[in-house]
């Protein structure tokens, strides 16, 4: 819920509350106001009425010309009770010529020695009128400053938040990969509002703070594969210049040889870290639509040489494109470590199954039973081969590629096949991409 | 022929000139980009190779100065940095060749020979080695003037080796130079296996000479005898 709405719905509620719980007092207040006013009459009269009757001895309704002003009715016995009662009574008047709304006393008093029942009423009509219209007239008024006050609080609110809003706009737009200058960091409008100024401080900061740290990552990674490939790119060299010596004993070479594999070794695996760190860092931000289907189908020629060496047979089953918008140099690798995986882990004879279709991308290889869970072959430096060359890092890269765009990768083993899947990740939050054309079949 | 090795590692430098001299190449050094462009100014040279990440600055001006003085200069970058946007950066500023380090001197040294062929001679001069003939213009290759049909990795594999004769071929460069790091596991070692044996069958002519040696453990060598 946006910040306008929530605070225009609170705001409605519980002017809403405010409004009918004011009207519901104002009405009994008034009410109990004029009451009692009409009540403290009534008194008077019948106090006017027992002077009246006190020097009189009897009453007359000829004195009055209002008719059912005063009713008195004789009572039967000789006692009476002191009570007073007043009461709302409903009484036909011939003026009107219906039925009104009347206030009305009734006590007991002695005319002339005699108990009678007296009833003094009041028109109520004239009051419940103004009981409506000033209680109708509040809650107008206040019906009316409600709403003001409403929309006042909107558009106030509206313009207090519009910093607050341009903040929000800059930092959704923040993108420190591509913050490669030193002073293009983000800045951040100061306005009249303290609290704004010191979040907009916090952020500027913050960013600040994250484009250095991305800077020094990224200036790391590169030297370090500087640093470090330059002095074992000396030492591949020397071993290289020692093996042109003749009188070199088996032994000896025996351990050269094992310096020289260490030594590339080292720089594969240096090679291999850094890419990590280089996706996990979001190095490769140049973007492209690529088809992994037909690529992974022209990445096979590569290994042409090696496939028909181990006499591997390779199947396509590519019904649709695997299309997708990465970056074509994270394409090759992920391609390339899978394919070299299907290629490496087989065994001569084998069978290398590549398949598109229904949005998912499929290579599947041939090859010796799987000693671990196949969850754990994406940890890095997990080696299920007995192959002293493979690094183990294979995967790990694959997995990294595939969580940067969303991709879901499994591996599964259905004896003899081992399969790595490739799919969007359930949950997409653009549309699907396009539904493939089954014209677009390419089979083999 | 007379290069330039601009490097600052001077260890790696040396080690360069050391492998490069043997195969008659004059070898001129510089560590920095000053000497470098020190250099340029007083001599021509026949290639370059060039380090990027030089202690006083980035090693593509020294390409630049080259490209500039002398442009029939062939240059090979040298760098540490692998990624495909330093490679694409470094060709379209004039080199004719990236290599990465660590690198094998016999690549490199295969790289000039080939770089120099193409410069200097249109690529058309013929490579004889005794009885074997090369042309690397149509790619066919004579055994005592009798064409061979070699696959193309065969004559990739024989080239590598008439660049460096007399030199011991670790296993490893031999199958980098081939396939590039495409593979890098026991399946392409056991290539080179089975490409060697293949090569030194459409080689032995009448002479049966037995050219490559292999050298145990480690790789192999092409003898001049």
């Amino acid at each position: 819920m946006k910040l306008l709405t929530k605070a225009s719905r609170t705001y409605f509620l519980v002017s809403l509350v405010v409004f009918l719980a004011a009207s519901f007092v104002f009405y009994f207040i008034i009410r109990s106001v004029i009451y009692r006013e009409i009540e403290d009459r009534l008194l008077l009269e019948k106090h006017d009425f027992e002077l009246f009757v006190r020097k009189w001895k009897h009453w007359s309704d000829e004195n009055f010309f209002v008719e059912n002003k005063i009713q008195v009715v004789a009572l039967q016995g000789s006692e009476i009770n002191q009570q007073i009662v007043f009461k709302d009574t409903l009484m036909y008047e011939s003026f009107e010529g219906e039925a009104m709304p009347f206030r009305q006393l009734t006590f007991q008093t002695f005319i002339d020695g005699q108990p009678h029942l007296v009833s003094i009423r009041k028109s109520m009509l004239e009051p419940i009128t103004i009981i409506e219209v000033v209680t109708g007239t509040m809650m107008t008024f206040l019906a009316i400053l409600l709403v003001c006050l409403f929309f006042i609080h909107r558009r106030l609110s509206k313009t207090l938040w519009l910093p607050f809003y341009e903040s929000l706009a800059r930092i959704k737009a923040f993108d420190w990969t591509r913050q490669t200058g030193k002073e293009e960091e983000v800045t951040f409008p100061t306005g009249e509002i303290q609290e704004f100024n010191e979040l907009n401080l916090a952020l500027t900061r913050m960013t600040t703070q994250i484009c250095h740290d991305y800077r020094g990552l990224r200036e790391f990674t590169e030297n370090a594969s500087h640093e470090i490939q330059t002095p074992l790119a000396l030492i591949t060299a020397r071993v290289e210049q020692m093996i042109q010596s003749e009188n070199l004993s088996g032994e000896q070479l025996h351990w050269i040889q094992e310096i020289y594999h260490s030594s590339r070794r080292i720089s594969r695996l240096l090679e291999s870290l850094l890419l990590l760190s280089k996706i996990e860092n979001k190095q490769f931000t140049d973007v492209a639509e690529e088809d992994l289907a037909a690529s992974a189908e022209q990445k096979l020629d590569d290994f042409s040489d090696i496939l028909k060496h181990k006499r591997i047979r390779v199947e396509k089953k590519l019904k649709q494109p695997f299309r997708l918008h990465m970056s074509h140099a994270l394409q090759d690798i992920l391609l390339s470590n899978l394919l070299k995986n299907a290629i490496r882990h087989n065994h001569p004879d084998g069978v290398i199954l590549l398949s598109s279709r229904n949005g998912v991308l499929e290579i599947s290889n041939t090859g010796p039973d799987l000693t671990v869970p196949a969850e754990v072959l994406f940890e890095r430096f997990r080696k299920e081969s007995g192959d002293k060359e493979s690094l183990g890092l294979g995967l790990s890269i694959v997995r990294q590629i595939c969580d940067c765009y969303d991709l879901r990768v499994t591996y599964l083993y259905e004896k003899p096949f081992h399969k790595v899947m490739i799919m969007p990740a359930v949950v997409t939050s653009s549309a699907p991409e396009e539904q493939a054309p089954v014209s677009g079949t390419v089979n083999s | 022929m007379k290069i330039l090795i601009v490097e600052d590692e001077e260890a790696l430098s040396e080690s360069m000139v050391q492998y490069l001299s043997r195969e008659g190449f004059v070898c001129e050094t510089a560590y920095s980009l000053d000497q470098a462009a020190e250099k340029i100014e007083l001599y021509l040279y026949d290639a370059a190779i060039v380090d990027l990440a030089l202690p006083d600055g980035d090693g593509l001006s020294v390409i630049r100065k080259l490209k500039h003085i002398a442009a029939a200069t062939g240059i090979i970058i040298v760098s540490a940095r692998k990624a495909l946007e330093d490679k694409i950066r470094g060709l379209e500023t004039g080199s004719d060749d990236y290599l990465t380090k660590p690198f094998s001197l016999p690549e490199l040294n295969a790289r000039l020979k080939s770089l120099i062929r193409r410069r200097h001679f249109g690529g058309n001069n013929e490579i004889i080695f005794r009885e074997i003939r090369v042309n690397p213009y149509s790619r066919q290759v004579f055994v005592s003037n009798r064409e061979t049909h070699l696959s193309r990795k065969e004559y990739d594999l024989l080239l590598y080796f008439l660049s460096n004769i007399d030199a011991v071929l670790t296993k490893e460069s031999i199958a980098e130079h081939l396939w590039g790091d495409y593979v890098d596991s026991a399946d392409s070692l056991d290539m080179v296996y089975s490409h060697i044996k293949n090569l030194r069958k459409k080689l032995a002519g009448p002479s049966d000479a037995g050219y490559i040696q292999s050298v145990y453990g480690i790789g192999y060598k092409f003898r001049s005898l």
